[in-house]
């Protein structure tokens, strides 16, 4: 009953609505990063979960693991470098103060 | 190439053309503040022309049949330009005086213009204009006769517009050209329509004979009557007379050469030039002798009040240029062609003349001369009375012969009234003329105040140079025995002499025309107890009238503030902001508008975006799922 | 059409000049001026000399297309790079090797962001050469949208006078006119059949009618909005005026042919009929733009403006000259592009001068300009006097081809447009006076005369005017050469 894919999947999700949480209710802008690397993470379970029970090639999901790992690693490096920049400019770096672009 | 070297009369007519342009080019470009050097290369470049026309009129005295040379200048499809030359007797005689006058010209200005900063410039223009005006008289088709055409308005506006600091001679410059232009878009329209309809417009081709059979009449004679427009316009006819007058703000010997004996002429040139189909055409001629009666009357009568002495002697040149076109157009082609040429002489002396009297004194005002003794100038003052005997029609100077010649050619046309207009013409040419000389003449002490001329001023001279005195005995030479040379000439131009029928009643009414003109300006002007107010001062409204130049130029001046600026420009930019402009500007501006209609949407509140993302996406998937 | 391949790669060696000397520019330091001067004149200076070569070297008695390249590009939708010469471009190429060179000499004073300057001017005359010289209508367009884009960068950074607007006026202007090139260029593409690109085996195939009526009038207006056909004519003054000289230079000069040159070469060429049905209008348009160019010009006070709108006029000319559809009209028209595009560069170059020493270009508060630089403002009067159409300058011939030809062709419109041009006159000599006569201002009387080295450029424009304005012949014949099959296959 432990090792199948369900148990995998409902980790997955679990990972992911923590993570949506965190993006949609966390103020600062670097939980807000980390909450969209465990939204990542989810995908990455999910991959790796499908992969072990159900594909027919063994590689495959890895290597979208390992694709989702490089991108999250230049989103972090990226939303890092934007997340200084907006506290070079608004010395704060809370979401709800960034309202320049307000129509 | 070699034709060009080895016939002298190609070289010749090559070089009238080439000379006077390197001299332009030359003193443009490099030696435009060196005023010797630039006189040097001018006064060259006018000399050669100058031997070559008068050679060629000797070489080709007795020629029957006329030379043309042709090139090909353009070859599109169906306009084909040729440049060439066509040597006639109309041409060469029309060359040399173009080439003689213009080199006196340059003479006489060595003094004129002596000390003035644009006096290279000055040289070059006249180059310029040399060009052109040898231009037109030589050229074997009529498209590079526009050519040449639109180059001497060009020269004329430069020339002109030469003290260009003077807001009158920038205006004055600026209207002679537009003006000009106005008649040169008739006779460019003329051109196009022959060319669309006959093609070939050689001079040579439609001057022949078969060329009045061939077309119909309605295009001889639009075509004429639009070539004629450019006439009007070139040679100062009513009613687009009004630059001529204007253009006296250009330098005298400027207003000498072009404004009287060459340039202005160049419009009865074209008509002789194209004399056989002009003539073929009765609307045309018609028209023209109304419009060159208009003129003769009008302009005469605006020399009469007039008191700057080159007005008087420019309305006289208009007078004189209708009395040609009147010649012409009474069917006789060598009267006017032969007046012409005599008024190229005696009008060119006659603004020399004045050109000397006002170096000197300083004003334009002939009565001002007078006050200061400008009788005691001798040369100036002999001369200038022999040529406006010569313009008033007395024997034995040029004038007479010549108006002689035209009011014959009036006299046998059927409708007397044109005849009756002439004498009375010839009778205020020699009242406006007389009127001027006697007053110079005969000063009296009651002369006005001394004013300041609007011309250049000078330091106070003393006596005449001799380079400005020289062209003078020369031109009264020839107004002198021009007169006697009628037979030649019409030998020359006509192939054969006139029969001279002797009339007497002619000969007699023209002599007293001219008489009583001078007898009434002696009146008026010259004997010692005359009041010095023209007869025409008893009736102050047409004094008036006349004063105010007929309110041709008001009239000009109205049509042009209130059509051109006032309606066109001013509804057309209108309709440009408003209407062209404002119309794709509104489109832009909607689209922003629009924009910012549905901008309160963007909150810039990053989560509560994100939210409905999620949302929305969620319930997508779910329906997606569900609806199964 | 004949054929004849060239022997050496001279067309995409003049496409290359200034790309080398684009990528050249791009690895020199910012503060390097004179090195980025020199680069980007050498380059022009390649592009003019082989434009030269090109233009000496046609031969005339042969024909057809001339210095042909053509190699496989994009296999699959029959895209080429295929680039010759013949009559019609020649002159054109020519004229932007003429205005490349001039316009670089005149911003010679430039000291505003020089490097990112040259660049972009090159990037620009690179699109414009391609345009010129490709014969291949994807190719031709991928230039086209090459040379518009550069203006906007140009216009918004070195600009003056209201440049946002302007710059995003022009682009959007001329953006709209590509959205109708495309629908127009892709229509053709797909009804021909035959899978290509080549617009002289397209000119093979005989669209059905209802192709090439709505291709035409779509090519016509998408070109048609560059070359300032009326009413879409609106752009181009506030362009111009906005612009740097040089820009003004280029985009008058060479950047409205380009439009013209897409109606001959693509619209007229490909859809023959298509252009019989549309003559009417365009003559009307054409016509309205002379007239109306002239009336508006009238009223101006800035020089920009009144040449922006003597544009309008002479681009009308060259309007009219291809409406005709005669041999005279397009020869006309031709050589009125080449004329229009030495004398407005020749008129910008001008005021460029003045306006770099004054800070204003508005009529009333110059004047007397002929006192104080009597060589700038020379060249300024013998622009205006090019612009009057005076005799002895190359566009007096073109104007008169152009002018007997609508006569015959339209008689109305013809005599309506040729009257116009005595206002032509009045307007360009009001400005002369305005500005060049009268007593100078005693504010500007302490600027100095342009330099001979400064001259140069004008000097240069002035001596093609004349030359060909002498000896038409040197240019007529070349054209006509293309032009007389071109007609006959309309």
């Amino acid at each position: 009953m432990i090792n199948n894919v369900e148990t995998y999947l409902y980790i997955a999700l679990f990972l992911f609505a923590i993570g949506l949480y965190g993006v949609l209710a966390r103020r600062s802008l670097i939980a807000v990063l980390i909450s969209v690397e465990l939204m990542l993470n989810a995908a990455m379970i999910n991959f790796m979960a499908f992969n072990r029970f159900l594909a027919p090639h063994p590689a495959v999901g890895q290597i979208y693991a390992l694709f989702i790992m490089a991108v999250a690693a230049a989103e972090a490096a990226i939303g890092l470098s934007i997340i200084v920049a907006i506290y070079r400019k608004m010395k704060s770096i809370n979401v709800e103060h960034a309202t320049e672009l307000r129509g | 190439m070699s034709a060009w070297f080895s016939d002298l009369t190609l070289l010749g007519c090559f070089l009238c053309m080439v000379l006077p342009i390197a001299s332009f080019g030359l003193i443009m470009i490099f030696t435009r503040n060196n005023h010797k050097l630039s006189l040097a290369i001018s006064l060259l470049c006018s000399t050669i022309p100058l031997m070559i026309a008068w050679s060629l009129l000797y070489r080709y005295w007795d020629i029957a049949e006329p030379i043309v040379y042709n090139y090909d200048w353009i070859l599109s499809d169906f306009i084909k330009i040729p440049f060439g030359f066509l040597l006639d007797p109309t041409s060469l005689l029309m060359l040399t005086i173009v080439a003689t006058i213009s080199w006196l010209v340059q003479i006489y200005s060595i003094g004129y213009m002596e000390g003035d900063p644009g006096f290279g410039n000055y040289y070059a223009f006249l180059s310029l204009f040399a060009l052109s005006m040898l231009g037109v008289s030589i050229s074997s088709g009529l498209l590079q006769l526009y050519i040449c055409w639109e180059l001497v308005g060009v020269s004329s506006y430069l020339l002109i517009g030469f003290w260009y600091e003077k807001f009158s001679a920038s205006e004055a410059g600026k209207k002679a050209f537009v003006v000009t232009r106005f008649g040169d878009v008739g006779f460019f329209m003329g051109l196009a329509i022959l060319t669309i309809f006959y093609g070939n417009l050689e001079i040579a081709n439609i001057n022949s004979a078969a060329v009045a059979q061939s077309m119909p009449p309605w295009l001889i004679s639009t075509g004429a009557l639009l070539i004629f427009c450019g006439v009007m316009g070139k040679s100062a006819q009513f009613p687009l007379h009004v630059w001529l007058p204007d253009a006296m703000e250009g330098p005298t010997p400027v207003s000498a050469l072009l404004h009287s004996a060459t340039m202005v002429a160049a419009g009865v040139f074209l008509i002789a030039r194209i004399y056989p189909f002009f003539s073929a055409s009765p609307e045309a001629m018609a028209v023209a002798l109304a419009l060159g009666t208009i003129t003769l009357l009008l302009s005469s009568t605006i020399g009469m009040v007039a008191t700057d002495i080159k007005q008087v002697w420019a309305y006289s040149t208009v007078s004189q240029l209708g009395f040609m076109i009147m010649g012409l157009a009474a069917g006789s082609y060598f009267a006017g062609y032969f007046h012409l040429t005599t008024h190229a002489g005696f009008k060119a002396l006659l603004f020399l003349c004045s050109g000397v009297f006002i170096h000197h004194f300083g004003t334009n005002d002939f009565f001002v001369m007078a006050a200061k003794g400008g009788r005691k100038l001798i040369i100036p003052m002999v001369t200038i009375t022999i040529a406006a005997l010569a313009l008033s029609g007395i024997f034995p100077f040029s004038g007479f012969f010549s108006k002689e010649a035209i009011l014959g050619a009036l006299y046998h046309h059927p409708n007397k009234i044109w005849f009756l207009m002439g004498l009375f013409g010839a009778f205020l040419t020699a009242y406006y003329t007389f009127r001027v000389i006697f007053v110079m003449l005969f000063p009296k002490n009651s002369a006005p105040e001394e004013k300041h001329g609007h011309d250049e001023p000078h330091e106070e001279h003393h006596g005449v140079p001799w380079v400005m005195s020289i062209p003078l005995l020369i031109l009264a030479t020839f107004t002198i025995i021009l007169g006697f040379c009628q037979g030649y000439l019409e030998r020359f131009l006509l192939g054969h002499t006139l029969h001279h029928e002797h009339n007497y009643l002619l000969l007699v009414s023209a002599v007293i025309a001219a008489l009583s003109g001078i007898g009434l300006a002696w009146l008026d002007w010259g004997s010692k107890k005359a009041k010095c107010v023209g007869f025409i001062s008893y009736v102050p409204a047409l004094e008036n009238f006349f004063k105010e130049k007929w309110y041709m130029d008001h009239f000009w001046r109205w049509f042009l503030n209130a059509f051109i600026y006032g309606t066109f420009s001013r509804l057309f930019t209108y309709n440009d902001r408003r209407v062209v402009d404002g119309g794709v500007d509104t489109v832009a501006f909607s689209t922003i508008g629009s924009g910012r209609l549905l901008s309160f949407l963007q909150t810039a509140l990053l989560q509560l975006n994100l939210l409905f993302m999620v949302v929305v996406v969620a319930g997508v998937g779910l329906y997606l799922l569900m609806g199964r | 059409m004949v054929e004849h391949v060239a022997d050496f790669p001279y067309l995409t060696c003049m496409l290359l000049a200034p790309v080398v000397g684009l990528t050249i520019i791009l690895f020199l330091k910012e503060e390097w001026h004179f090195l980025i001067r020199v680069v980007s004149l050498s380059a022009a200076a390649i592009a003019l000399g082989l434009s030269i070569y090109t233009f000496v070297n046609y031969d005339t008695a042969l024909g057809g297309l001339q210095f042909v390249e053509k190699y496989e590009w994009v296999k699959s939708f029959g895209i080429y790079y295929y680039v010759g010469v013949d009559g019609i471009n020649a002159p054109l190429l020519l004229l932007t090797g003429i205005v490349i060179f001039t316009g670089v000499l005149t911003m010679w004073e430039l000291e505003n962001r020089v490097k990112e300057y040259f660049a972009f001017m090159l990037a620009l005359v690179t699109g414009v050469f391609g345009v010129f010289m490709s014969m291949d209508m994807f190719v031709f367009f991928l230039f086209y949208e090459i040379a518009v884009v550069p203006m906007y960068i140009l216009i918004l950074i070195w600009g003056s006078t209201r440049k946002i607007y302007a710059a995003m006026k022009l682009t959007l202007y001329l953006m709209a006119g590509s959205g109708l090139i495309i629908p127009g260029i892709l229509l053709l593409y797909a009804t021909s059949g035959i899978n290509t690109f080549d617009m002289i085996q397209l000119h093979g195939v005989h669209f059905a009618p209802w192709v090439q009526k709505t291709a035409f009038v779509l090519l016509y207006f998408g070109f048609g909005v560059l070359a300032a056909v009326w009413p879409f004519h609106t752009w181009s003054p506030v362009g111009h005026v906005a612009a740097p000289t040089a820009v003004s230079m280029l985009h008058a000069g060479v950047l409205m042919k380009l439009g013209a040159y897409g109606i001959l070469r693509v619209a007229m060429f490909l859809c023959p009929d298509g252009f019989q049905y549309w003559a009417q209008l365009m003559a009307l348009l054409a016509a309205v733009g002379i007239v109306y160019g002239v009336f508006v010009g009238l009223a101006q006070t800035d020089l920009k403006y009144v040449i922006g709108y003597s544009s309008v006029s002479h681009m009308g000319i060259v309007g009219l000259g291809l409406a005709t559809g005669t041999v005279d009209g397009i020869n006309g028209s031709v050589f009125q592009m080449f004329a229009h595009g030495v004398m407005t560069a020749l008129f910008f170059s001008a005021v460029g001068y003045i306006y770099d020493r004054t800070h204003t270009r508005m009529i009333y508060e110059l004047g007397g300009f002929s006192k104080i630089m009597p060589v700038a403002s020379g060249y300024f009067i013998i622009a205006a006097l090019c612009g009057a159409g005076v005799p002895g300058f190359a566009s007096f011939w073109a104007e008169l081809l152009v002018f007997i030809s609508a006569v015959k062709v339209f008689p109305v419109r013809g005599l309506i447009a040729l009257a116009s041009i005595v206002i032509g006159a009045l307007f360009a000599l009001r400005v002369v006076q305005k500005t060049f006569y009268n007593e100078p201002n005693p504010k500007f009387i302490h600027f100095k005369d342009v330099s001979p080295f400064l001259g140069l450029p004008r000097a240069i424009l002035v001596a093609t005017m004349v030359l060909f304005g002498i000896f038409p012949r040197l240019m007529l014949d070349l054209i006509k050469s293309a032009v007389v099959p071109f007609v006959n296959g309309l």
